[in-house]
């Protein structure tokens, strides 16, 4: 984004639901998120309801709304989550936000129409023990829940929290001069430390930690806070036993159990968008040449169930890993065009670094979960490739007149460290992962318009090239198409081969006193791409109407009675 | 005529007291070496128990050795069962949860069922055996067993009373992703409360009639015209999608629901929805991080006679192996193939198949030295590796009792057909009349694994005079086991603490590790010097530790580890 936001504002293009910008411009702790979530649901009774799923270890609840139209849970429906990770604030607002924006804009006829066809899920915020810390005593960038834990292994629990030691309200860094330092100020901004780089010659002169004391005298600084586990380390995909915060195992987690759990329980679900610090829409993922190896539900029954007798020690098995570790080829197209869009509709140049992660929401909800999944942080300011990201962000700061960026390095007195010279200063928290509370509104909007966009593209199945041949003597065929004509697929590749997917169906019902002599009854309908079709064919034998369906609870069904007269 | 009198009075005792004081008065029973001759708890090991059955045997156990057995509920099946659990020490020697503990779990596969045997088995045996023998009697002083019959009652609830179950336990699933649960499962299309095998007289058909055994269904050759079809496990389509038997009761596995390595169920057939998603699985979590002085665990399944150990994907998961666990692994696994014939020692990735999530790599990660042992192989019907002909065993030695004979039956989709083969009780389950022995010997490759588990000592105080009155007190903590009290997945997870050893007496200002006793080097531990910090205590070693003191004439010396129990010594 390097264009100031004021003139972006300006150049808006006109886009399908262009509607006011959000009036949103402050951040909302947790009980104000709370009582808008649980108002939306008085406000709107009959597209929205709330409900919360469990509370976390800090006694908050997850919320979640479920805004739509008739059967909500009986359409195809898109998943939208905020505050992935608890230091992301933005995104609670985005999400929050695009709920207001629907439900404000239910009577416009696009809206409408999109409501009878979609529903949605929305998940104000999954970090809430971690994202209050924002508003409630010390400001530190936490990403942890409430839930007690030996973060540092040491047998002892969140014995070694942050101190502010110069009283600003606000945890940055403490530098210490050293000559066994192995940090420096750096060229480019004499404000940030960067590490000595011995192949450029240089010595370091300073420690730098974060700010506080080594309550629990280990060498480490502010390494086992209050709290333990980050939900965004908690998910099943590249877990990682006993990692930094990720918990007992994967999923042990009270609110990353009841976001899954919901998740899993509706099979309608064909997309989730989730604010965090994954990102795919700024960039989109790309494929590997190699393609996993996959076991159709066919060749799958029964496997693993009998068990070999008299095996043998000796030469191993060559193991076959049907492990999908990259996005497979047909998603990776879909990602690319929603990816675009996403440019399109927000204005946002470039890409954010990149986070990976074990454990996250984004990766799960693909590989895992098997819908297609999208992710960003919503915002972010760019770095020229190779450049350090703090230097990047002051020179961001300064040309977007976002004020005191910077606590300025001030000297303290630190008990680790009586006999040298110690300072307090860097980079306040928060303000490098989210945008100033006064651009919230446009971003609510520009992400509102995103999302709608994204549904406009959902798989839809009709029937067309429907033909009936009377062949005389009460013989009948019957042959259709079934065609998406949709953009997405009919479910996302990584998805076809989850059990926690439907597998579309084929029925045809014939009425008392007909025969289905050719064809079958009930089949299985392969995964369709945006603009493809399968093709059935049947004969009957007998007078009457024949009632035809065909789909998925993730696509919707159709139906169509056909007369054989 | 007078010694007659004295028989009726002796019988009309006998319906008034208890058989136990009968019997050791009378004698009816002389002791076959290595087992109890007059067991308090009477249990016959030549039939299955049903849960009933196995509440029965676990609350007489615990009612008759209170001194020896706990018994509770470590949790609830999904479908409501109690999940038991029996504690197992000798309580007046110690509070159990101080002494290395070795788990034990059966049945966590449905059809899986002796794995139960075993498990009781090993509970009566130690209870049994206590007064009489010496070995089990220190075992029970030093150790502590944790035996929970069957993490599946569910599972075994559905094979001891209907047909034949799941692998999984009883959640219902939908394993053909149309929407429904559980709606086209096998059925008993006869009644027998079995599911056999179906054939179909055809004229396609590739199979025929063995000349020699009428039971036996063979390929034709293929210069042979065949007569019959097989058909597959009994049952029709009952959802009419054109798949017969795809989606019945249960369907997933239980043993793929585990913490460490996990992945779904397109990798790997039986996952779930993530690592401990069933409430039998949660029991056993729950139990197992508890009690953390569990140091070495065994579950049982079928079939096969293998003694399995990790990793269960190459190059192993998450846990860690090191060079010293895995020469540990390998000889108690090695010794178990000869404590029961017939069953090797196999590693499972790369001998059976890989498995991801399953019981053993989160026991392992967990920092347990863990063996899962596959029940029951054919080389046990003939004792012969080369005969392992079922039809002939069942002939032989059950005389036709493990066999239903091919009967007609009609069947809703194919018409008349023919329904019969061998009950779910052969096969993968062993006959009657081998469940002791087996069981016996499964019970001695726990015992023989426990034993081994670490058993600390603390040994040769030394007190030297130091000049200006100080002292310098020197000790060695033997582990007189194989197993050491930290794994190497403790270590790399730091899943308990290092094992502590206290000085009491004097005052300490320094303690220190010796790291070289010949050349006298020494690591000092600044913070805490009371409590001295060891890492681990390998199998069949020592480690030495040194405080230097002021004051103090009697000094004691405890070690205090998690999976290595306590022990202390005094100085002279």
């Amino acid at each position: 984004m390097k264009i100031p936001l004021k003139i972006m504002i300006l150049s808006l293009a006109a886009v399908a639901y262009a509607t006011q910008i959000s009036a949103q411009n402050k951040y909302r702790n947790f009980t104000e998120l709370s009582r808008k979530t649980e108002s939306l649901a008085k406000e709107y009774p009959a597209l929205c309801s709330v409900k919360s799923l469990v509370k976390t270890a800090g006694g908050k609840d997850i919320f979640v709304l479920t805004i739509g139209t008739g059967e909500k849970d009986q359409k195809p429906a898109i998943a939208v989550l905020g505050g992935i990770e608890g230091n992301y604030l933005a995104g609670r607002e985005l999400a929050l936000g695009f709920a207001e924006n629907l439900l404000k804009d239910s009577g416009n006829p696009d809206i409408k129409q999109l409501l009878s066809s979609i529903t949605f899920y929305v998940f104000p915020d999954i970090s809430p023990d971690a994202s209050e810390q924002y508003f409630t005593g010390l400001k530190y960038e936490r990403v942890i829940n409430s839930r007690s834990t030996d973060d540092d292994r040491d047998f002892v629990s969140d014995e070694d929290p942050y101190e502010d030691l110069n009283g600003d309200g606000i945890i940055t860094l403490i530098r210490v001069s050293d000559p066994a330092g192995t940090f420096i100020e750096s060229d480019d901004d004499r404000r940030i430390m960067v590490a000595a780089d011995l192949s450029k010659g240089q010595k370091g002169s300073y420690f730098v930690y974060s700010e506080g004391i080594d309550n629990d005298k280990d060498g480490k600084f502010n390494e086992d806070g209050p709290g333990g586990v980050n939900p965004n380390r908690n998910f099943t995909c590249n877990y990682e036993e006993y990692g930094q915060n990720s918990g007992y195992h994967a999923m042990s987690e009270p609110e990353t159990k009841a976001v899954a759990d919901f998740l899993f329980d509706h099979f309608n679900i064909y997309s989730t968008v989730a604010f965090g610090p994954q990102d795919n829409l700024g960039q989109p993922l790309k494929a590997s040449e190699k393609q996993p190896e996959f076991t159709s539900f066919e060749q799958g029954m029964g496997r693993g169930v009998g068990m070999g007798m008299g095996m043998t020690r000796g030469a191993p098995r060559e193991p076959v890993d049907r492990r999908i570790t990259a996005i497979l080829k047909k998603d990776e197209i879909i990602n690319k065009l929603v990816s675009d869009k996403y440019h399109e509709i927000t204005g946002a140049k470039g890409a954010p670094s990149a986070v990976q992660a074990p454990g996250n929401f984004m990766d799960w909800a693909y590989y895992h979960y098997g819908r297609y999944s999208f992710s960003t942080p919503g915002w972010w300011y760019p770095v020229e490739k190779g450049k350090n990201s703090e230097v990047a962000f002051l020179s961001f700061a300064e040309k977007n007149r976002i004020p005191d960026a910077f606590v300025p390095w001030t000297e303290i007195k630190h008990p680790d460290f009586p006999s040298k010279k110690t300072e307090a200063g860097g980079i306040k928290p928060f303000i490098m992962n989210n945008p100033p509370a006064d651009t919230l509104g446009y971003l609510i909007s520009k992400h509102y318009e995103f999302i709608t966009a994204l549904a406009a593209m959902h798989p839809e199945l009709e029937f067309i090239d429907t033909k009936i041949e009377n062949r005389g003597d009460n013989l009948f065929s019957i042959t259709l198409k079934v065609h998406n004509r949709g953009i997405f697929a009919t479910a996302a590749e990584a998805g076809s081969i989850n059990q926690w997917t439907k597998i579309m169906r084929m029925v045809i019902e014939p009425a008392k006193g007909q025969t289905l002599l050719s064809g079958q009854k009930i089949q299985r309908i392969q995964r369709l791409e945006g603009g493809s079709t399968a093709e059935f064919s049947w004969l009957i034998s007998g007078k009457g109407s024949v009632l035809i369906s065909a789909g998925a609870i993730n696509v919707g069904t159709i139906k169509t009675t056909l007369e054989l007269k | 005529m007078k010694k007659y009198k004295f028989s009726s009075a002796a019988l009309l005792l006998l319906l008034f007291l208890p058989a136990i004081s009968w019997s050791q008065s009378y004698q009816m029973f002389y002791k076959a070496a290595g087992s109890p001759a007059n067991p308090g708890v009477q249990a016959s090991w030549n039939k299955y128990y049903t849960n009933q059955g196995v509440a029965d045997l676990c609350s007489k156990l615990a009612k008759t050795y209170p001194d020896l057995v706990t018994m509770e509920t470590i949790g609830k099946s999904f479908q409501g069962r109690d999940i038991y659990l029996l504690t197992i020490t000798d309580k007046k020697t110690g509070i159990h949860s101080q002494k290395p503990g070795f788990w034990i779990d059966g049945n966590i596969h449905s059809i899986e069922l002796q794995g139960t045997e075993m498990t009781l088995y090993t509970a009566w045996y130690l209870c049994e055996m206590f007064d009489e023998n010496d070995f089990i009697r220190k075992l029970l002083a030093e150790k502590t067993f944790y035996i929970a019959p069957t993490i599946n009652p569910d599972g075994r609830e559905y094979f001891t009373s209907s047909t034949v179950p799941p692998r999984s336990g009883l959640a219902p699933r939908d394993n053909d992703r149309d929407g429904l649960v559980d709606e086209d499962g096998t059925d008993d299309l006869n009644g027998d409360k079995e599911i056999s095998l179906m054939r179909i007289k055809s004229q396609r058909g590739n199979m025929k009639i063995d000349p020699s055994d009428p039971r036996k269904m063979i390929r034709v050759a293929p210069d042979e015209k065949g007569d019959y079809e097989l058909l597959g496990y009994e049952g029709f389509d009952n959802d009419g999608d054109g798949l017969i038997n795809e989606d019945g009761p249960g369907g997933y596995d239980g043993n793929r629901d585990w913490g460490f390595n996990w992945e779904p169920n397109y990798v790997q057939n039986g996952a779930d929805k993530y690592p401990f998603s069933f409430p039998e699985n949660q029991a056993v979590r729950d139990f197992v991080k508890n009690h953390p002085n569990i140091a070495a665990s065994q579950s049982f399944h079928n079939s096969g006679g293998m003694i399995l150990r990790g990793p269960s994907i190459r190059g192993g998961g998450s846990e860690a192996y090191s060079r010293q666990d895995d020469d540990v692994i390998e000889r108690i696994g090695l010794t178990g193939e000869k404590i029961i014939p017939g069953y090797k020692l196999l590693t499972i990735w790369k001998d059976l198949y890989t498995v991801w999530g399953g019981e053993l790599d989160w026991m392992h990660g967990n920092g347990c030295f863990v063996y899962s042992n596959e029940l029951w192989t054919s080389y046990l019907m003939f004792y012969d590796s080369t005969n392992t002909d079922q039809y002939e065993f069942d002939r032989l030695l059950l005389f036709d009792d493990a066999f239903i004979p091919w009967q007609k039956a009609i069947h809703p989709q194919y018409g008349e057909i023919e329904i019969g083969g061998f009950k779910k009780t052969l096969g993968r389950l062993h006959p009657g009349f081998l469940i002791e022995t087996d069981a016996h010997r499964n019970a001695a490759f726990c015992i023989y694994n426990a034993y081994e588990m670490p058993l600390l000592e603390v040994k040769d105080i030394t007190v030297k005079n130091l000049d200006g009155g100080l002292k310098e007190v020197s000790a060695a903590i033997e582990n007189k086991r194989m197993l050491p009290t930290h794994s190497a997945s403790n270590l790399k997870y730091r899943i308990d603490p290092p094992d502590y050893v206290f000085l009491d007496g004097g005052t300490v200002l320094s303690g220190m590790i010796v790291d070289d006793v010949l050349q006298n080097r020494t690591t000092e531990q600044k913070k805490n010097p009371g409590r001295l910090e060891v890492n681990n205590i390998p199998g069949n070693s020592q480690v030495y530790v040194r405080w230097i003191v002021k004051g103090g004439s009697k000094f004691n010396v405890k070690v205090e580890s998690v999976k290595g129990g306590r022990a202390s010594g005094q100085s002279k």
